[in-house]
């Protein structure tokens, strides 16, 4: 496998928008250490699953070759606009097309000028990569695969980017627990929506730093304990393009409107 | 002043294939054709809209969920390019859209009046949903009529569809009032498609029609149950129904946009008028309209 590093990263954009409110700014330092990790493993690709980019209809992947402009979140934009900076690895893009479709994946290419990219993506690649140095391969999150397609998923976009002899870095971009305030809150206290979600959180970020094998056998738990991030369907991207790791360093972790965030970057 | 009305309500789907079949300026892919017994079914709905020369259109789209609280767009004028993010290949729209803000602020007010979290959307560069540019073009092309835009409240998913669904019901009784303060002549148009189970896979020619038809015959018998009630203005039985059809049709009124809009209508026994039935990719489209004033 041609992974050099691999990471988990919020999709919520709160810390990156307002990083000066602590509980958020304490997951926007995270992000700091993680992209600092990045950089230090010399990536030619980025491989980004985010479960904010939603699809229902074949697995959709950005072939745009530099996507810019403003993105509004459609929660949030009373905490600011988002800047689109992102550039596709199109080769690569299109080789993951490929053989997603020769596996029975049906897949399509998604190049449009101003087509909307989510903010979890704009988010992760804004703080990994603010200056869009690093292409990307962006996957769809379909609502109709499951877990274990979206390993496989993420082991194709691996398998493509050795045959193509590139570095390649891993970013699932997703959260933790789900649960989130559903009423105005004060950010400067904004803290894990109840106990039981805040101990699954730590359950699942301990087995995290104890492997892959510790995460897939947490994953049950957690699912009981509390509601994933779409099923936490990220870690299965994280897991089928790494193909396992030996442990994590949790770099932060904390709420972002009730729900659980997290940067982790994954041993290899 | 005279009171405000409501003077009708649609039920106004918002499938993209609608926009690019007719191929309007607005839109850049170009199509052969397709679904045109939905786009017919629409052109009924702008002949009832030409007759009844509203002030204003109020739109609920699922296709602007929010997690906090119900939303209004507070804009006086919103444009930019629509594209999108799950039928990009259909759907990139340049749209120009009057906020009526003034409605959209007590209709705000009116919610947190009677206990809900309401917010006014003002950022200058937020983009418009496509759910909601597709109802309103399909219903009215010119865009020549102030529009007031309301978020899907995540409740009906987050919460259970009893507690959802009250919620919006409460936001129906709030837009009511609020548009019977200001005087003005309304049209509610709720943006759902009924029975919600699609195909996964787009044929390489989307508008080919021989590719169309129920993705499922229980949510398409669901469609008719319903239908059939509301042609025959049973809106209290609908009503009753509705979560069971909800969970069986997987039904996308589940958002919320036709309890809303029920409720502000206050469930009228006048029977619906359908204008047309179809499917797009497998779900179950109805353009239906409930007249209740001249």
């Amino acid at each position: 496998m041609a992974i050099v590093s691999a990471f988990l990263m919020p999709g919520n954009p709160l810390p990156f928008l307002q990083r000066g409110n602590p509980p958020w700014g304490a997951i926007a330092a995270g992000a700091d250490r993680a992209a600092a990790a990045l950089a230090a493993s010399k990536p030619d690709v980025l491989l980004i699953y985010s479960t904010q980019w939603i699809a229902v209809l074949d697995e959709l992947w950005q072939t745009r070759p530099h996507s810019t402009g403003l993105h509004v979140d459609e929660n949030w934009y009373e905490y600011g606009d988002l800047t689109m900076n992102v550039r596709a690895d199109v080769d690569l893009a299109k080789a993951c097309i490929a053989a997603a479709s020769a596996a029975g994946i049906r897949s399509k290419a998604v190049d449009y000028d101003q087509f909307p990219i989510d903010s979890g993506t704009i988010v992760a690649n804004g703080f990994l990569n603010p200056d869009a140095s690093i292409p990307a391969v962006i996957a769809a999150n379909n609502l109709y695969h499951d877990f274990a397609g979206t390993e496989h998923l993420g082991r194709i976009a691996a398998e493509q980017a050795a045959l193509q002899g590139k570095r390649a870095a891993v970013i699932a971009v997703g959260g933790l627990s789900a649960s989130y305030f559903d009423h105005d809150i004060n950010i400067a206290e904004d803290r894990i929506f109840d106990d039981a979600a805040d101990s699954a959180n730590r359950a699942l970020l301990d087995a995290m730093t104890q492997g892959s094998d510790a995460l897939q056998a947490a994953l049950p738990d957690f699912n009981c304990a509390t509601k994933g991030d779409m099923g936490m369907k990220h870690l299965g991207w994280v897991l089928g393009a790494t193909g396992g790791f030996t442990g994590a360093t949790v770099h932060s972790y904390g709420p972002t409107y009730g729900a659980g965030a997290a940067v982790v970057e994954f041993h290899l | 002043m005279a009171q405000g009305k409501i003077v009708a309500g649609f039920v106004a789907p918002h499938p993209p294939h609608l926009v690019y079949a007719e191929n309007p300026p607005q839109n850049e892919p170009k199509a052969e054709g397709g679904w045109e017994p939905l786009r017919w079914a629409y052109e009924k709905a702008r002949k009832s809209i030409e007759e009844l020369k509203p002030d204003v259109l109020l739109v609920h789209s699922p296709h602007w969920m929010t997690l906090v609280g119900h939303h209004f767009l507070g804009v006086p004028r919103l444009s930019g390019k629509s594209v999108d993010p799950i039928f990009p290949n259909l759907f990139r729209y340049d749209f120009d859209m009057a906020v009526d803000v003034d409605l959209a602020e007590a209709c705000c007010a009116e919610a947190q009046g009677l206990g809900l979290t309401a917010k006014m959307m003002r950022n200058p560069n937020f983009r418009v949903d496509y759910g909601t540019i597709t109802t309103l073009h399909m219903i009215r092309p010119q865009w020549d009529i102030p529009v007031v835009g309301i978020s899907a409240n995540n409740s009906p998913y987050y919460l259970n569809i009893d507690e959802g669904t009250a919620q919006m019901e409460t936001l129906g009784e709030a837009t009511r009032r609020a548009i019977e303060k200001s005087g003005k002549r309304a049209v509610l148009l709720a943006s759902n498609t009924f029975s919600h189970y699609h195909f996964h896979e787009e044929p390489d020619t989307p508008e080919d029609m021989s590719k169309e038809h129920p993705q499922n015959y229980h949510g398409y018998k669901w469609d008719m149950r319903m239908i059939e009630l509301m042609r025959k203005g049973q809106i209290r039985e609908v009503m009753r129904l509705f979560p069971e059809w909800v969970e069986e049709a997987f039904a996308e009124v589940k958002s919320g946009a036709f309890p809303w809009m029920v409720s502000a209508m206050g469930y009228p026994d006048v029977p619906a008028e359908l204008h047309g039935y179809g499917t797009v990719i497998g779900t179950g489209n109805a353009v239906m309209e409930w007249r209740l004033a001249a």
